[in-house]
C-alpha cells in the first residue's frame, strides 16, 4: 500500500527521541582528534568543544584553512559503548568550496564524512570522502 | 557525471526499520532523482521525488559514488547523505524537527541493497 502522507507521527518514532536527554550525550565526541592517516591531504586534526552556545568544530586542514563552524547536534539511534550518543552535522563554507559533513564516534573512532561541492569545475569533480580520527588527549 | 552505480531500486537490509524502506533512483536527463518510501502507520509513505546532488569518489573521477538530497515537510526536514560502499548504499539520515513538539532531531544510518533478479533465474 502506498499513500501520500506528510511524514510519520510522534507515536511512530523511537521513544528515545522524546527524552530531553537524547541530544545531551556529547561528551564522547569532545576533544582533540588526530587523523589516523598521517599522509592525508584533507583534514589533519579536529577539535570539538562545547560552550553555552552549543558545539563548535575546529578543523585543521593539511593544505586548506577551515573556518570554525557550529554543529547541529542530533540524537544518534546507534549506541556507542552501551550508551545512546549523538551525531553532529555541520556545513563548512571555505569560499571556493563547501563541505556538508556529519561526524560521529564508532567504536572509539571519530568518523568525519564529507560531501564537498566546488564553486566552479576548475577544481575537479564534487566528491565525497571519509576520514578517521583517534583521540589525542 | 556517470550515474550508473547509483541507479535502481534500493531496499533496506533491515526488515524491521521504522524509517526509509526503499529508494528508487533514476536518471532524468543526466540528473539523479530519488523517490523515497518510508514506513508509516498504515503502510508505506511516499515522500515523492527529490533531485539529488551527485558526488564522485575524488576530484579526478567522473563516476557517481554518492549523493545528497533534502526533503522539506514543513514541520520537519530530512536530509540524506548516500554513499556506495561494497555494493551497498549506506544512507545517513538527518531528521530535523522544526515544530515545537519537543522531539529530538535525530541521526540514523542504514544499509540498502540494490534489487536484481539475476539469482531468481533457473
Amino acid at each position: 500500500m502506498t499513500e501520500m502522507l506528510p511524514f510519520k507521527q510522534k507515536s511512530h518514532l523511537h521513544p528515545a527521541l522524546t527524552d530531553p536527554a537524547a541530544t545531551s550525550h556529547v561528551s564522547n565526541l569532545l576533544g582533540h582528534w588526530l587523523n589516523t592517516n598521517f599522509e592525508t591531504r584533507g583534514i589533519a586534526e579536529c577539535v570539538i568543544t562545547q560552550d553555552e552556545d552549543g558545539v563548535l568544530i575546529s578543523l585543521i586542514g593539511a593544505e586548506t584553512e577551515w573556518p570554525d563552524t557550529r554543529a547541529t547536534v542530533l540524537a544518534n539511534l546507534e549506541e556507542e559503548a552501551g550508551q545512546r550518543s549523538v551525531a553532529l552535522m555541520a556545513t563548512f563554507d571555505l569560499g571556493f568550496m563547501t563541505a556538508e559533513t556529519h561526524i560521529r564516534v564508532n567504536k572509539g573512532v571519530l568518523v568525519i564524512v564529507l560531501y564537498v561541492t566546488f564553486g566552479d569545475d576548475s577544481y575537479g569533480s564534487n566528491y565525497l570522502n571519509r576520514e578517521f580520527f583517534y583521540l589525542a588527549d | 557525471m556517470e550515474l550508473g552505480a547509483l541507479l535502481g531500486t534500493w531496499i533496506n537490509s533491515n526488515p524491521d526499520t521504522n524509517s526509509i524502506a526503499k529508494l528508487e533512483a533514476t536518471d532524468e536527463n543526466g540528473k539523479l532523482e530519488l523517490r523515497v518510501s518510508a514506513v508509516g502507520p498504515d503502510g508505506f509513505v511516499d515522500w515523492g521525488v527529490a533531485e539529488a546532488q551527485v558526488f564522485a569518489a575524488n576530484t579526478e573521477a567522473n563516476v557517481g559514488a554518492g549523493f545528497t538530497c533534502c526533503y522539506d515537510f514543513g514541520f520537519a526536514e530530512t536530509r540524506l547523505q548516500g554513499m556506495i560502499m561494497k555494493g551497498l548504499l549506506v544512507l545517513a539520515q538527518f531528521h530535523l524537527f522544526k515544530d515545537d513538539s519537543k522531539r529530538a532531531s535525530y541521526f540514523l544510518r542504514e544499509y540498502y541493497a540494490s534489487t536484481h533478479e539475476r539469482f531468481l533465474q533457473s
